[in-house]
């Protein structure tokens, strides 16, 4: 269904929400962050862009999986500990960040299932507001089967008409965020329906990079697997983890026990951000290490991203953000290194 | 003003010689407007040095790339590196060669001068464009940058824009060089400084809270230890696994390895891994500012190495990075040091 | 409700048997879970042991899937994760889940000649298709091992390989010669071109150390096996099992999850990043 919401009514409809946690941009200092509302009033959808995406959501960076303990009445025990059931909405995010979900879902999902991505994806509502304008001089999400006003695994879809929002609700679960305020919403104009479009398809002009000739990237890749390319292009790599923990699609993480008393022992299993960047993350114990150069670490997210992942799921594993490009200190360009894997050998 | 010819010249003349392996610089990054790291290794390719205010990076970081890749070369070509380098840059090739990390005939030095401007703050330089993005800037007559826009050109007094390290800059032309490009102007630095000072004013709790606020937003990312040349150890204190692993390594070696801090990125390993790696710079610290422009949640990393460096020439009236011969700051004592904290 | 992933099952360590010692020490573990929590698994999957406090590792199960009330596990004390293990004593608990990864393909080797070849620790995966196929024996064509390690101490099994060599032929080697030693003295692969196995209708595992994996196929190949006649399981660092952290990715695959049994016909087509 398709409605109208007058930006000045956003915080009404919010107000009926509040069996919700609501999480939208909020400005911290100069930085946008995505974080608990706590007044509706307050919120403004106006904003660039997040540095750290929505993902930190419903895959935090540090999240509980198990308690161990040992007493000397019951012996070991183990418990569980999955998310808290609270029904969460996420207000104001971009939609290739909706589409990074619908990718991570098939990561998570799939016949080997992830308990505490798939309570909270499943409890989280997506509501998104679709670009009229890039947020990042570095999008492209064109370029990798996205667009400013995806629907991918998002719940609602807002497009900014001026004092109003365009609302399309996407799911079933969209469908009930808007039943529970039923009157704050209008029904569209053909007028505001016309808008829309032309707001969508000027928002795509907008765009200005683009990478052409993706198609045959898998398969470039592959034959480049030993080429010098990679030691060339990871000269200037400085290691750090900003374009991995930053993507909305990277998912690697780490599994550390942190223990909290060794006699008698209590502590908790715990689950936190990791990056293939790291020089340690492929390290085995031995020493031996599959990835020990920066070269294999940068062609390894690159041929993640665009060969292994479309082997396996047939989508990139992109939705053209452009974070790595702009928060990379570097200035490592992921656009013109497929430019120059499209290029190579010509 | 620097010369960009004659560095190209300089530049093309040691390559061609084959006096230098390859030549680190600055070329012009891919969105058009920044700098980024260059690696040059034909003479025909000088012609994509650049020298502009947006040539942040530290150079001497990829120094220690360098020495890590000739370590696992079994017949390394022992030529020198050339690196181009500012002042504060320069200050960190001085902590390498002071530390022995390098040796000085591993490197040829082409030192530039920023005289009497440096490299933009690129937050401050948003804030005065007010939404309009740069495409490029130059240093323009008269203590100005011109600032080019999509529609137009900005002229912006230097010290409105120019990076809060430079205005406390302390080597505004490099210590040390095999060759030098532009004028050894001094530069008058009223108050270097200044940038803690507002800490230095709080109270004790809100200066702790202020810091709890702050080190809560830390990704571990370690994009400060890894942008920074000093960070150097293969094996940091923030490392939970061993890096320095052999085959003879023993079993009992790395499961003895000490966990100083967990991985997680909560506030109390956040304090621990932020202010041990300020500790571990104290004296060596030589303030390029490259740590603060790469937190990517704005973490004012400044204010803490800042802080040592005032400590350490107030207490012991050390500073980092002029004399290559010098001791470290940990590692000597005089005899006319303070003792009053000795009780 | 589907089980969760990453739960451990509590069990008790029954028996511990020190086959190596020294300073690269090698012990077998038995297992039995606290709960009835007992899993069927294939040859060649593995399971995440749980050494409370330190972590987990993923090792490979060397019990045959015939034999019910225990698994059993042959460890090198290597980092954190193993040392807890080798310091415990028969009644400690640890935690068991799995089983993980795909299995040797046990089914299309009816009547087909199977060598094992294995080096070092690398008996272990192995084992567990070794035990199973000899306990059915009229299933298939000549069971033969060829299994070397660095010294005759280094050797696992030792008691079993002794019964084994009464049922199959067992042709084991040494890397340098000591003066007891009777057999041939020369790295594994060495020892594969020295005694020929014949490809004919015939299936060849082999695993241990990477380089010795990387020359037996070698050797193999030169005795003009096929590719898809060479099979061998891949380690790589593991931290979830079931293919969602990414550290042991290669390539389309997670090594947890898609292999680690692999022939080489199929792991030859993946990046050599393991």
């Amino acid at each position: 269904m398709d409605k109208i919401l007058a930006k000045k009514d956003l915080s009404q409809w919010l107000k009926k929400l509040d069996s919700y946690d609501i999480y939208a941009p909020q400005k911290d200092e100069d930085q946008w962050t995505f974080s608990i509302v706590e007044n509706s009033d307050a919120i403004s959808l106006d904003y660039p862009n997040v540095v750290v995406p929505s993902k930190k959501v419903i895959f935090p960076q540090r999240e509980f999986l198990l308690e161990f303990s040992q007493s000397n009445e019951k012996g070991y025990q183990i418990k569980e500990i999955l998310p808290e059931e609270k029904s969460v909405i996420i207000l104001g995010l971009r939609p290739c960040e909706g589409k990074a979900f619908s990718l991570m879902d098939r990561v998570f999902g799939g016949e080997l299932k992830d308990p505490y991505y798939l309570k909270r994806r499943e409890a989280t509502t997506l509501i998104s507001l679709s670009c009229s304008t890039p947020p990042s001089p570095h999008c492209f999400c064109l370029s990798v089967e996205g667009s400013p006003h995806s629907k991918e695994g998002l719940d609602v879809l807002l497009t900014d008409i001026g004092e109003k929002f365009y609302v399309e609700s996407i799911t079933e679960k969209g469908n009930r965020l808007i039943d529970q305020a039923k009157q704050v919403f209008h029904e569209p104009t053909s007028e505001e329906r016309k808008k829309v479009e032309k707001i969508k398809s000027d928002a795509e002009k907008k765009i200005k990079r683009e990478i052409k000739g993706l198609n045959n990237i898998p398969a470039k890749l592959k034959g480049m697997f030993d080429s010098p390319f990679w030691d060339e292009e990871s000269m200037s790599c400085i290691r750090c983890g900003i374009c991995t923990f930053l993507c909305p699609t990277c998912h690697c993480f780490d599994i550390n026990d942190e223990v909290e008393t060794s006699s008698p022992m209590l502590g908790k299993r715990v689950r936190t951000w990791d990056t293939c960047q790291f020089p340690d993350f492929t390290m085995h114990s031995s020493g031996h290490n599959p990835r020990p150069e920066k070269a294999s670490r940068l062609r390894q997210r690159i041929n993640h991203k665009f060969q292994y992942f479309v082997e396996v799921h047939q989508k990139y594993q992109c939705t053209g953000c452009g974070r790595c490009i702009s928060l990379c200190p570097v200035g490592i360009d992921i656009i013109k290194v497929l430019e120059k894997v499209r290029d190579y050998g010509a | 003003m620097v010369n960009i010819q004659s560095l190209k010249e300089e530049a093309r003349k040691c390559l061609q010689e084959g006096k230098v392996k390859y030549i680190i610089g600055y070329e012009k990054g891919a969105d058009g407007w920044k700098a980024n790291p260059a690696f040059i290794k034909k003479p025909e390719d000088v012609e994509k040095l650049i020298w502009d205010p947006t040539c942040f990076h530290n150079l001497a970081r990829f120094l220690v790339d360098e020495k890590r890749r000739k370590a696992k070369e079994k017949q390394p070509d022992t030529r020198p590196v050339g690196v181009v380098v500012k002042g504060c840059d320069s200050r960190a090739v001085v902590i390498l060669l002071q530390e022995k990390f390098i040796e000085r005939n591993d490197v040829y030095i082409l030192g530039l001068s920023c005289e009497k401007a440096g490299v933009v703050d690129e937050r401050k330089l948003a804030r005065k464009l007010d939404g309009k993005k740069p495409v490029k800037i130059e240093l323009g007559e008269k203590d100005n940058f011109l600032v080019f826009t999509d529609d137009g050109k900005a002229e912006i007094p230097v010290r409105e824009i120019l990076a809060e390290r430079c205005l406390e800059c302390k080597a505004n032309f490099p210590v040390i060089s095999d060759v030098l490009f532009g004028e050894k102007t001094k530069r008058e630095v009223l108050n270097p400084f200044q940038s803690i000072e507002k800490m230095e004013s709080l109270a004790q709790e809100d200066k702790w809270n202020f810091w709890k606020q702050t080190l809560a937003k830390c990704i571990r990312c370690y994009a400060c230890r890894s942008v920074c040349p000093m960070c150097y150890c293969d094996e940091c204190v923030s490392d939970t696994i061993n890096f320095a692993v052999t085959a003879d390594t023993t079993a009992e070696e790395k499961a003895q390895k000490i966990k100083w801090l967990e991985k997680s990125p909560v506030l109390s390993e956040n304090i621990f891994y932020n202010l041990v790696r300020a500790i571990h710079l104290a004296g060596r610290c030589i303030d390029c500012g490259e740590c603060e422009r790469a937190c990517p949640v704005n973490i004012p990393l400044r204010l803490l190495n800042k802080k040592m460096e005032k400590e350490a020439l107030k207490l012991f009236g050390y500073e980092a990075g002029f004399d290559p011969s010098q001791p470290s700051l940990i590692s000597c004592f005089k005899d006319e040091d303070p003792q009053d904290f000795i009780r | 409700m589907e089980p969760n992933l990453y739960l451990p099952k509590l069990a008790k360590i029954t028996q511990i048997k020190e086959e190596v010692g020294g300073a690269r020490p090698i012990k077998t573990f038995r297992t039995a879970f606290l709960n009835g929590d007992e899993f069927s698994h294939r040859c060649g999957q593995c399971a995440m042991l749980s050494a409370f406090g330190k972590g987990e590792s993923m090792i490979s199960i060397s019990s045959s899937p015939l034999s019910r009330d225990f698994l059993q596990f042959s460890i090198l004390k290597m980092g954190r994760v193993t040392s807890a293990l080798h310091e415990m004593e028969e009644g400690a608990i640890i935690g068991i889940r799995g089983p993980y990864g795909n299995g040797f393909p046990l089914e299309k080797w009816k009547k087909k000649n199977i060598v094992f070849i294995g080096g070092g620790i690398g008996l272990a995966p192995i084992w567990s298709v070794l035990q199973t196929t000899l306990s059915k024996k009229e299933d298939y064509g000549e069971l033969s091992l060829i299994y070397g390690a660095r010294t005759s101490k280094d050797i696992v099994f030792k008691e079993e390989l002794a019964e084994l060599g009464k049922k199959m032929k067992v042709l084991l080697s040494i890397d340098v010669a000591e003066p007891d030693w009777k057999e041939f003295v020369g790295f594994v692969p060495q020892n594969v071109l020295d005694k020929k196995p014949s490809p004919e209708n015939s299936i060849a595992i082999t695993c241990g150390p990477p380089i010795m994996i990387k020359f037996v196929i070698k050797a193999l190949k030169d005795l003009k096996f096929e590719d898809e006649q060479i099979y061998t399981t891949v380690e790589n660092k593991m931290k979830c099992g079931i293919g969602k952290c990414g550290r042991c990715n290669i390539g389309r695959h997670y090594v947890c999850k898609d292999g680690p049994v692999y022939s080489w016909a199929e792991l030859k087509n993946l990046p050599q990043e393991y």
